[in-house]
């Protein structure tokens, strides 16, 4: 059985990483945690189930349609309600704040539009098995770390060895001689805020076909755990970000068996606050960043 | 400089709060004046008495989590309203359903269970709350002030011993539970029985009563071999699961809703394909077919309303509901139906609205509605007769 909840406990955890990239992206060249990463992530699972269930086109058109979409959503978040604050010179705090009021608004227009129910979200790689070790390792399992890792990877690539990538990094740096170098730092930021979208959408889509359910509040829970997976990892660091979401996943699968389900929940938070105080700056992160 | 800008920034986020929750209000209240305007329209072909409306009120989730649950609630509610006005109305005055919208959650349902007492006058009754404990916690206010409500699923032990005027159409947890528990030893043959249960109040009492059934079967070699609770809503069960497979269950009762019961029939049976699932009757709902396709065939549970059945008046019914909505009901929007049906009828039989007379009238009530005949006990419960029924080939039909 210990095996067994370790498999759970990855695929859990792949799911959190693939969420916990979104935050660590933006949180990188913005020193922002977007807390309207969450209701993205179930923004874009849900305009999934729209492309694929209702408007039936398939399921790769179906997945890279909401890929796309909600990287635009990305963009408009940014540009509504990001933006205009850090034109203002706002503080730092009232963008955190206002990234809180954002999810509520996508949760809330995805209830009207579409329905609070839970909805049955198709499997894309059907119920087959590996069995290893004595426990048992679905098909939906191994590629979602397999997707998860390429994502990983593609990012890492444009991070590092683009030109876009280039000017995230330099905005990161120093934003303000970024500019000075004619590095249009708003459409860097708009274009991380739609490779967060991106891989929320991602996220959403196999995350929702793992479990088969779809649901406009399936954000919540999951953003809060995967931004302490980000925190944990080091907020701001891509392999942190899945090292943190496989560790969150697990410590929940070990806490179900050790201390019963009731303890599940809390696992996660209770890691969170330990890095906090331990060792703040996560696992990968770097020193001697102002955190918000 | 700076505090200006915190303070414009504040400002915003305090817009945009508004702003969510005012697209969520209206939502609400646009269906709200459609209904209105309609039932106007049906009242002034049939000459009823429009400008004093007999008002009964629904209050539920209809927006959020639990919104599918309140919505149909309401669409039952006008149903039923839409019954009375074609036959001249309640006391020949124009019945209207007033929706509110209590998020399923005890500070909202506070809120307008005090907005209700307030228009007292205006408003015959109320058929809500929602889940157990938001009923509880709105019903000391119906209580204290002399207003007749009406759950159409609370199924609380302690919610209709509040007050007098409190009352439900469904039955008590216990009663339910004992049913479950007798499918799975009886009916299915089953001695290892695990109990998965989501932590809401509701869960965690159904989950000991259960217990305690169990615990008196001990004789009969029946066996509680594990009890996992988890949170509601969140998707993976996978660990619990694992666990409940290990303590060798053959059995497990789900204490949860559809939205439980679905996802754990799909991820247990990936684990143990022959397990046996059973739940109650707040998972009936057509919900649970499409949520959870194949894995939920053989999920067996109990109902007090099945909306199969051979009688006349039920098909008549589900024939009504689905041409309006597009859906066959739930059980629980069929309850709402009856809880509707009940306190008009009361109204009409006392002719007058006074809520003392109506709630003496409730207790002396039989009444034959679709749910089966119902009749309120001195505490205000109802004692129904159970339907088992399971799923096969996707579809809900009778145990043999």
């Amino acid at each position: 059985m210990l095996l067994q909840q370790i498999f759970n406990g990855l695929a859990l955890g792949m799911g959190y990483a693939l969420i916990a990239v979104g935050y660590s992206l933006v949180f990188g060249i913005l020193r922002l945690v977007n807390f309207s990463h969450g209701s993205v992530y179930a923004f874009g699972a849900e305009i999934a189930m729209v492309f694929i269930v209702s408007m039936r086109l398939g399921i790769i058109p179906g997945i890279l349609l909401s890929m796309l979409f909600t990287g635009i959503l990305g963009i408009l978040i940014d540009k509504a309600a990001l933006e205009p604050l850090r034109k203002k010179g706002s503080p730092p705090i009232a963008s955190l704040i206002t990234t809180i009021g954002i999810s509520n608004i996508v949760t809330n227009l995805l209830i009207i539009f579409l329905g609070s129910e839970k909805r049955n979200f198709p499997n894309f790689f059907g119920h087959s098995g590996i069995h290893l070790l004595g426990g048992t390792v679905s098909m939906t399992q191994i590629m979602m770390c397999v997707i998860s890792v390429i994502l990983m990877l593609i990012l890492v690539f444009i991070v590092f060895r683009t030109k876009i990538g280039l000017a995230m990094r330099a905005s990161q740096q120093n934003a303000k001689a970024a500019r000075m170098m004619g590095i249009d730092v708003n459409f860097v930021i708009r274009f991380t805020f739609f490779l967060a979208g991106v891989s929320a959408a991602l996220a959403g889509v196999l995350i929702a076909g793992y479990y088969e359910i779809v649901y406009p509040n399936m954000g919540f829970m999951a953003g809060l755990k995967a931004f302490s997976a980000a925190v944990l990892g080091g907020i701001g660091s891509l392999p942190g970000a899945i090292l943190g979401g496989l560790i969150i996943g697990n410590a929940e699968s070990m806490a179900v068996m050790f201390l019963g389900s009731t303890y599940r929940d809390s696992v996660a938070f209770i890691i969170l606050i330990l890095v906090l105080i331990l060792r703040p700056n996560g696992l990968f992160g770097r020193k001697g960043i102002t955190k918000v | 400089m700076k505090r200006n800008a915190m303070a414009v920034s504040m400002l915003l986020l305090a817009a945009m709060l508004f702003n969510a929750a005012c697209s969520a209000g209206s939502g609400a209240g646009t269906t709200a004046a459609k209904n209105e305007s309609g039932s106007q329209s049906a009242a002034e072909n049939s000459g009823m008495d429009s400008a004093h409306p007999i008002k009964v009120a629904v209050a539920a989730p209809m927006t959020g989590d639990n919104s599918e649950y309140g919505i149909g609630f309401a669409n039952a509610a006008k149903l039923m309203a839409k019954k009375w006005n074609e036959n001249g109305g309640c006391l020949g005055r124009e019945v209207q359903i007033v929706e509110y919208d209590d998020k399923n959650s005890s500070e909202e349902a506070t809120t307008i269970a005090q907005k209700i007492v307030s228009e007292k006058d205006e408003i015959a009754g109320v058929i809500g709350h929602f889940s157990s404990g938001v009923c509880m916690t709105a019903a000391p206010i119906y209580e204290e002030n002399h207003v007749i409500e009406i759950s159409p699923s609370a199924s609380h032990p302690d919610y209709s011993s509040i007050g007098d005027y409190i009352f439900r159409n469904n039955t008590v947890i216990s009663k339910e539970g004992g049913a479950s528990v007798d499918i799975a030893v009886n009916d299915l043959g089953k001695k290892k029985i695990g109990i998965i249960s989501i932590m809401t109040d509701w869960g965690t009492n159904t989950s000991g009563i259960i217990k305690g059934i169990l615990e008196g079967m001990k004789d009969k070699g029946v066996e509680l071999v594990a009890h996992e609770e988890v949170m509601e809503g969140s998707d993976d069960y996978s660990a619990a699961i694992a666990k409940l497979n290990d303590a060798g269950a053959e059995a497990v009762i789900c204490c949860g809703m559809y939205n439980l019961v679905a996802p754990v029939a799909k991820q247990y049976k990936r684990v143990n394909p022959d397990i046996a699932i059973i739940a109650f009757s707040n998972a009936y709902s057509t919900q649970l077919l499409e949520l959870g396709g194949d894995a939920v065939n053989g999920v067996c549970f109990p109902v007090i309303f099945f909306a199969d059945s051979e009688e006349q008046s039920i098909k008549d019914y589900v024939d009504a509901y689905t041409k309006a909505y597009g859906a066959a009901p739930s059980a629980l929007s069929s309850q709402a139906y009856d809880s509707v049906g009940m306190l008009l009828t009361a109204i009409q039989n006392v002719g007058d609205t006074d809520s003392e007379k109506v709630k003496d009238e409730l207790y002396k009530l039989d009444y034959h509605g679709v749910t089966g005949d119902t009749r309120f006990d001195k505490t205000g419960d109802v004692d129904k007769a159970f339907v088992k029924v399971t799923i096969k080939d996707g579809k809900f039909v009778k145990m043999d």
